[in-house]
């Protein structure tokens, strides 16, 4: 059976799925078919943004004051820390002539003494433990906890007029990339291409890439441009597309809302 | 709606934070700790773990506040959600670290089912998303709206639900089932 064709069935599985009630065999058929399905993983994302809000309402419950007392010594000693960072860091640079003009040599004692003052300044940290004991080694756990911290991701489902999922398109911050994948079996002619396009809620379209004829795609791009972007296009282009300063020549064949997802 | 939209507010802080202005991170908190100190409370269920991840929590926020913008979320939300990851965390670390603590934190939450206050959720702050919800968990009736929130802000399998709420595992998924059909019946109304 082709879930697609079930509104009803899929919203229901959506719903559970997003809910975190569908376990086992049913949510690993769920995430195979939504992997295959645009509107099945579009489905999801809706239900996750729903139940997001739930997070909104609970019943408030004023914190010990003393949450905030730990919360403002920890920003200021991460202030602190990367002040000294950055006096220590701007020291080598001071070096004077011969081989220490060598852009190489002098990139490498960077890092070095970079390296050396970031212990310097864990070791100072600790050592200065009489006053604070705790703050070395909650630093080093907060900055185990901020690079678990979720991954920003954007996702956005093109579609045809007719409302048929054609094109999924991810961002991956991590590499830089935006990853398309084709989803409906829209090929277009060897003289043509396919060109992506981000639309800023003001000005006019701006080009991401030009697609080649891969089933899945990757073009280089940085979070600046897909961020604040409502929305994604495709157009249909002379074969290499076109500038991006004379926008979408051709038709607009796909569009979709660019949605970021947070988990 | 008023003229003044909460939400701008706290979205002109985050902007400062992300500029690296403490004074905006202390205004954020006071404005936000009790919303996101209860939403913490109610998945840890402990005092002393809700404040940690309460901390932790604005830590967060502080370091990627500059993100906030491309999530294209209300501030609220954003900043729920980075509560729950921390609270589903110190849960996950304390049900491994001390299982025997657990049972005197189920009688804790049993307790909650007993109640049948009309719609105890607060929705002063919540973004026009969560004030659908909070519509239409208000057509469910206390315990299924009870079950379905704690099965999302706690990420519990039935199975988990029933075993912590003292129910039986078929109660416990009918009343899931039921509620997610009123609740899909009347969010789509708001699509």
């Amino acid at each position: 059976m082709n879930i697609t064709q079930h509104p009803d069935l899929l919203d229901r599985l959506a719903a559970s799925y997003a809910l975190g009630t569908l376990r086992g065999g049913a949510r690993r058929r769920f995430e195979a078919l939504a992997r295959e399905h645009a509107t099945v993983r579009a489905a999801a994302l809706v239900w996750q943004t729903r139940w997001s809000g739930l997070t909104e309402l609970q019943p408030q419950v004023a914190p010990s004051p003393a949450v905030w007392t730990r919360i403002d010594n920890l920003v200021r000693a991460g202030q602190l820390e990367q002040a000294m960072l950055a006096a220590r860091q701007a020291a080598p640079a001071q070096a004077p002539g011969g081989w220490w003009r060598n852009l190489l040599v002098w990139r490498g004692a960077a890092a070095a003494g970079a390296i050396a003052t970031l212990a310097a300044v864990v070791v100072g940290v600790q050592v200065n433990g009489g006053l604070r004991a705790t703050t070395g080694a909650q630093i080093a756990a907060l900055q185990q906890q901020l690079q678990a911290t979720p991954q920003i991701q954007y996702v956005a489902v093109l579609a045809d007029d007719k409302a048929a999922a054609s094109m999924l398109v991810t961002f991956d911050p991590k590499n830089n990339q935006l990853v398309l994948q084709r989803v409906g079996g829209f090929q277009e002619g060897a003289d043509k291409s396919l060109q992506l396009w981000a639309l800023p809620p003001a000005g006019g379209p701006r080009s991401l890439g030009v697609l080649g004829q891969d089933k899945l795609l990757k073009l280089v791009a940085g979070e600046a441009d897909v961020r604040q972007v409502p929305a994604l296009a495709i157009s249909l282009e002379p074969k290499g597309g076109v500038p991006s300063e004379t926008g979408p020549t051709g038709p607009v064949l796909f569009k979709g809302e660019l949605i970021q997802r947070m988990l | 709606m008023s003229t003044l939209h909460p939400d701008s507010e706290l979205m002109d802080l985050l902007d400062r934070i992300a500029a690296q202005d403490d004074a905006a991170l202390k205004r954020l908190y006071e404005r936000t700790s009790s919303q996101l100190f209860g939403l913490a409370l109610r998945i840890v269920r402990n005092r002393d773990a809700a404040e940690d991840v309460l901390q932790e929590a604005f830590l967060t926020i502080w370091r990627s506040a500059g993100s906030y913008r491309a999530s294209l979320s209300p501030p609220m939300a954003w900043m729920g959600l980075i509560v729950r990851s921390r609270a589903l965390d110190a849960l996950r670390k304390r049900t491994t670290d001390r299982a025997d603590l657990m049972n005197e934190l189920d009688d804790a939450m049993a307790q909650t089912l007993e109640g049948d206050a009309p719609n105890p959720m607060d929705a002063a702050d919540a973004s026009e998303q969560a004030f659908a919800l909070h519509h239409c968990l208000g057509k469910l009736d206390h315990k299924q709206r009870e079950v379905v929130s704690l099965a999302y802000l706690r990420d519990q399998s039935h199975g988990e639900l029933a075993e912590q709420l003292k129910l039986p595992l078929g109660t416990v998924k009918t009343w899931i089932r039921r509620g997610l059909e009123q609740l899909r019946a009347c969010m789509a109304r708001y699509a």
